[in-house]
């Protein structure tokens, strides 16, 4: 066990209520120290598939970008680590290995025949991601104490009928990871939004096709730098109260609200995915029945598991004290009114750019601008200036107006970086 | 009842308090939860199921600590009850009530809301008060050792513990205390008509005390005062969570020490209960 972080489960929130106060809010920091993997160490065992969109759309220069990004992402395995290759088009084919649907150990030798079949790889055909998602599902099965993880690039929207797409997502989210890579003007940010919910990853956008190999080593090296395979937030609530949402708001958000398995009536289970030496924040929201003045709940009680084990690994107290003091209770945290504007810029530009789809320019306005607002506010510098390209606010006046000619690549990469948090910023500023 | 309950009873054994799984007579854990079966009782909810935080795994209810409410009763009848109140998250005030021989010592500390660490200010005050009185010390003697405790706890006069101070020493029907601040001691009697405030509060007009103990208190003495009364009667010292609340109420006619304690402290809670509440009662001579 010695290669294992170390974890730590810090809250944060103000613990006094009002008297009518219902809503206890907390940010838990989970951070991971130590065990860092080395090749001595010898680490948890790592399983990886590679899926490149093989689709008519990218051919040109886009393919043999791609090809590179996937030889890349071969090099960076660790010697040791399972992988294969996999083609998307409008069905999923091995590329690597050939024959027999299976993950084959990283060597010298591998790698270079890797190396070689992905050099093969030509642009044809159509997109349906759940079938690509479904192999690579297969082939990481055969690897349950593994680290699992699939990285998938794609330019283009999925041609799948949406109920049959969700219900690969329902089948397979939780039981392996999936960061996703969007190249290109053409794909649609919300499908790959969805497919990274649902298995607990990334996505991002790629808007230099040249910068592709680059995100596949980052990817692939983060996989390969993840300890420990699997871990659940274990949140127990009294029985009188309602957990009214669980959220990863740090490094990105990511709504755990409906991904709950019940441990017992009181207490469910919510996957985190696999984790290296990395930190992590959640904002919890506990309703809770009203209270007494002076006294003192234990509103939700945390715990970092191992769900294989049943291992606690860290844990810690969300409290409740109802208080007639307004100079306590109506403290806000500085945690929690942070990612609470943060998910509030997050649904904001959702909220605006659909608008802005749909022609109502009205709601688009209001939305973006306040967006931009808030993201000038706490320091998300490329948010805002991405929001200053699509919204313009006249600095006299404070009269907002959509701009006309948006650059399509500017958009895309407001709409999925709408995800990433920033940090709180400390004291001052 | 649930529907689990209602198996439980059928099987003619058990629930678990927080799943209500059926469990039988022996068990330690519930097979379905893991909940300890036989853990302490909640105040609140009543489920067996107060955890060694002191959380109950049910409601969720932090349970009342020693200090939220406790009684002392001593042999010879003295009493004192003190009580977090209802609107503060934990009580502040400490008592201590002591016999030795013919002494009978009764010392209240209010720790000063705005100081930190107050309960801690009156805690060593009333432990260092009691320990030198009983032994036999003057007044100045166990104040000045009050005095050196709570100074111990600052760490600087910017982090400087706080609390008020009443001792009193019943010995042969004679009562000598000592104060400083706004915590009290009432005489009353059971006949004659001496009865009323022994004490005078160190405070100005809006209620700021302007005596305490403590690192910021600079060079404070006690008031001391001898008193002996001319018949039977009762000894009250109370902190203010109290005497708040006695004004413009007769003075209460002595009894049973500990029933009084008990009916003044529920006096002081359905008035509010906005402080927290400490009340020692000594008697002297025969009570009627």
């Amino acid at each position: 066990m010695s290669d294992q972080p170390t974890f730590t489960l810090t809250i944060d929130q103000n613990k006094y209520l009002p008297l009518d106060g219902r809503e206890v809010h907390a940010i838990l920091t989970v951070g991971a120290t130590g065990g860092i993997t080395t090749q001595a160490a010898g680490p948890a065992e790592a399983a990886e598939v590679i899926i490149v969109d093989t689709s008519g759309s990218m051919s040109g220069s886009k393919i043999r970008e791609a090809r590179q990004a996937a030889v890349t992402a071969v090099q960076t395995l660790r010697d040791g680590a399972y992988f294969a290759v996999i083609a998307g088009t409008d069905r999923a084919t091995m590329v690597y290995p050939r024959g027999n649907p299976q993950l084959v150990k990283a060597t010298p030798a591998t790698k270079a025949e890797a190396h070689r079949a992905i050099d093969k790889l030509l642009a044809h055909g159509g997109t349906a991601i759940g079938e690509w998602l479904k192999l690579a599902g297969h082939l990481l099965t055969a690897h349950p104490s593994a680290i699992r993880h699939a990285l998938l690039m794609t330019d283009g929207q999925n041609n799948e009928r949406a109920d049959v797409f969700g219900s690969v997502l329902a089948a397979w989210s939780g039981k392996f990871v999936v960061d996703c890579l969007g190249v290109g003007a053409d794909w649609a940010p919300a499908e790959l939004r969805r497919v990274a919910e649902a298995m607990l990853g990334t996505f991002d956008f790629v808007r230099d096709q040249g910068d592709l190999p680059e995100y596949f080593r980052r990817l692939t090296q983060t996989s390969m730098s993840k300890t420990v395979a699997e871990l659940s937030l274990r949140v127990w609530v009294p029985q009188t109260a309602r957990l009214k949402f669980v959220k990863q708001v740090s490094p990105v958000l990511l709504d755990l609200t409906g991904k709950r398995t019940d441990v017992n009536p009181l207490t469910g289970d919510y996957p985190t995915g696999s984790w290296g030496a990395e930190e992590r924040e959640y904002h919890v929201c506990v309703e809770v029945p009203p209270g007494q003045i002076g006294q003192e709940i234990r509103a939700g009680w945390v715990k970092l598991v191992r769900p294989d084990t049943g291992d606690v690994l860290a844990s810690g107290n969300v409290l409740a004290q109802w208080t007639d003091d307004l100079a306590q209770s109506t403290r806000i945290n500085g945690k929690v009114a942070h990612y609470t504007g943060q998910a509030e810029l997050h649904d904001l530009i959702q909220d605006g750019l659909s608008a802005r789809a749909a022609g109502d320019v009205d709601t688009a306005t209001a939305r973006l601008a306040k967006a931009r607002e808030i993201a000038v506010e706490s320091g998300r510098e490329d948010t805002a200036r991405l929001l200053e390209k699509v919204v313009e606010v006249d600095p006299a006046s404070g009269t907002a107006r959509l701009r006309r000619n948006v650059d399509k690549a500017d958009e895309i990469e407001l709409d999925t970086g709408s995800v990433r948090t920033s940090r709180l910023r400390k004291e001052g500023s | 009842m649930t529907a689990p309950e209602a198996r439980a009873a059928d099987a003619g054994a058990g629930a678990c308090p927080v799943c209500g799984t059926p469990v039988y007579e022996g068990y330690a854990y519930c097979e379905k939860c893991g909940h300890t079966l036989g853990s302490p009782t909640c105040t609140s909810c009543g489920a067996a199921a107060v955890d060694a935080e002191g959380y109950c795994e049910r409601c969720g209810l932090r349970q009342p600590t020693g200090r939220d409410h406790a009684e002392i009763v001593l042999e010879g009848g003295a009493a004192a009850v003190t009580d977090r109140g209802l609107r503060r998250s934990r009580n502040e005030d400490a008592v201590a009530l002591l016999a030795a021989g013919r002494s009978t010592v009764a010392v209240v500390c209010d720790g000063v809301g705005s100081s930190p660490r107050a309960d801690e200010a009156s805690a060593v005050a009333v432990e260092a008060a009691s320990a030198a009185l009983i032994r036999g010390l003057s007044h100045e003697e166990a104040f000045e050792l009050a005095g050196r405790a709570v100074t111990k706890l600052a760490t600087s006069v910017h982090d400087a513990p706080a609390s008020t101070y009443v001792a009193a020493v019943v010995r042969d029907g004679r009562i000598s205390l000592a104060w400083a601040g706004d915590t009290r001691a009432y005489w009353l009697p059971a006949g004659l008509p001496d009865g009323g405030l022994l004490t005078v509060d160190d405070a100005i007009e809006t209620g700021e005390i302007t005596a305490w103990l403590g690192a910021d208190a600079g060079d404070v003495r006690p008031h001391v005062r001898v008193f002996e009364p001319q018949g039977p009667g009762l000894l009250l010292v109370c902190s203010d969570g109290l005497w708040r609340y006695l004004d413009g109420h007769p003075l209460p006619a002595p009894g049973d020490p500990q029933a009084l304690a008990r009916e003044l402290l529920r006096h002081a809670l359905d008035s509010g209960g906005q402080d927290n509440i400490t009340i020692a009662l000594i008697p002297l001579g025969e009570l009627p």
